[in-house]
């Protein structure tokens, strides 16, 4: 619709952001770029077709908010619920500029289960809009060998606006 | 593309983000329906969150709508969320205990509460919050008698729980418990005066990254801020990571002559700063 050819523009503050060559290292919640080398954009419509026909394995790369140590022991610590895209495996710090060994070896684990140990396998990495972590967690399921990795960084709030459904997951760490 | 067609844009955006919507998908699915089902599912969700933190903070106790006792503000969209001015007004001369600030989606919800000394004047608190997500705001007063009042706001921004505290650790707690104290007004004996306190803490809460070394900083925060003036109680403040890095608290108290004002500011790694400040200043 006509609206849409407007918005990519209004929606990121300032210019587009270009591509990096590397792994992005500044803040993780920012200006995105728009494009992933070596693997393709979706957006939230396309996404629930992908869905539906089967065969995807999704995963969120959200970080998950830590009880500090040295709070007062009655202080409220109450995380909002994790909403996923359903089925969706949640791996916080997959997403990371440089990535802990430990992150590292669970991340590769857990994509190799759930693909079968198939390079081919459909891949969807998301975590927010503006939100780094997932292009590099895309980046980095194509650098170990991912041929059809799939990027939507349209994150979870395009995909409750969109009125698709949620379901809840705590997060797979080390 | 003329700079007249993209207003149309900003105005419908400006009508989204009030359902807490991301814009660039909601031109994607536009449907009226979904956007008004999701608005009434997320109003539901935002009631049950307050609900459960009513209960996990004041137990049992019932809450009274405080719209005419308690006004809060903040701005609409902040630039930094994790730097976003929040000002308590009281609304009426009725004498206030001590008063809770809940930032509803932050993991740590309760980012401030102040008890009220002998020497406070607490018409009028100022701080600066770190905001996770699009959240209410509550603001409850106590009264002497022990009534909750609540107030509430809805504030749009996100990302201020990750955001890093500065250039890098080390940088960034240089001069830690540094203190200044700033008078808002004339100093005239018994007359209520504002003070603007800023202390140098990063207020690490645990989940941002340091620039330098990209490992998480641990957590250390400011837990609690006592202030008095001649040893009466100006007020206690009992903080937790959602204040900002550098707190700036503005507060107000009652001088009944020349005197000093103590602040002692208590860090999760047990630091004690400790500063006196002249009042009138000089």
């Amino acid at each position: 619709m006509a609206l849409a050819a407007y918005l990519p523009g209004l929606a990121i503050a300032g210019p587009a952001v270009k591509e990096p060559a590397g792994y992005w290292m500044g803040a993780s919640h920012g200006p995105v770029t728009t494009t992933l080398s070596g693997g393709t954009v979706i957006h939230t419509r396309k996404l629930a077709a992908l869905l539906q026909a089967g065969g995807v394995l999704v995963i969120d790369v959200s970080d998950a908010p830590r009880r500090p140590a040295n709070m007062a022991a009655d202080a409220v610590w109450l995380p909002l619920p994790h909403p996923v895209i359903p089925g969706a495996l949640w791996i916080p710090g997959a997403g990371q500029g440089a990535i802990a060994a430990p992150v590292d070896k669970l991340y590769r684990e857990h994509l190799a289960l759930g693909t079968d140990n198939d390079p081919a396998h459909r891949l969807v990495i998301y975590c927010h809009r503006n939100c780094w972590l997932s292009w590099n967690a895309a980046k980095r399921a194509i650098s170990y060998g991912y041929r059809n990795v799939y990027w939507f960084p349209d994150g979870m709030e395009g995909w409750r606006a969109a009125g698709q459904p949620t379901a809840s997951a705590e997060p797979l760490l080390p | 593309m003329g700079v007249t067609r993209r207003l149309a844009p900003v105005l419908v955006l400006g009508t989204l983000a009030v359902l807490g919507r991301s814009a660039a998908t909601c031109a994607e699915d536009d449907s009226q329906a979904i956007m008004r089902a999701h608005a009434a599912e997320d109003a539901a969700e935002r009631a049950a969150r307050w609900q459960e933190l009513q209960h996990a903070i004041f137990g049992a106790r019932s809450l009274q709508d405080g719209a005419a006792v308690i006004q809060i503000e903040a701005p609409e969209h902040a630039l930094d969320a994790a730097l976003v001015p929040i000002t308590l007004t009281m609304k009426s001369a009725a004498p206030i205990k001590s008063l809770y600030l809940v930032i509803d989606n932050n993991p740590a919800p309760v980012a401030g509460h102040f008890t009220f000394g002998p020497r406070a004047d607490p018409r009028t608190v100022k701080l600066r919050v770190r905001v996770n997500q699009y959240t209410f705001i509550h603001a409850v007063a106590e009264t002497p008698d022990g009534k909750l009042y609540v107030s509430q706001h809805f504030v749009k921004m996100s990302g201020g729980c990750s955001a890093p505290a500065g250039a890098n650790d080390a940088e960034a707690l240089k001069d830690v418990g540094l203190m200044k104290l700033h008078l808002l007004g004339p100093f005239s004996p018994g007359k209520p005066l504002q003070a603007q306190l800023m202390i140098r803490h990063p207020n690490f809460n645990g989940m941002q990254m340091d620039p330098m070394t990209r490992d998480y900083t641990p957590a250390r925060f400011i837990r609690t801020i006592d202030a008095s003036y001649d040893g009466a109680a100006v007020f206690h403040l009992d903080a937790d990571i959602s204040l900002s890095t550098d707190p700036v608290i503005t507060f107000g108290f009652l001088p009944d002559k020349k005197g000093t004002m103590q602040l002692v500011v208590r860090d999760s790694s047990n630091a004690l700063f400790n500063h006196s400040f002249d009042v009138p200043a000089g």
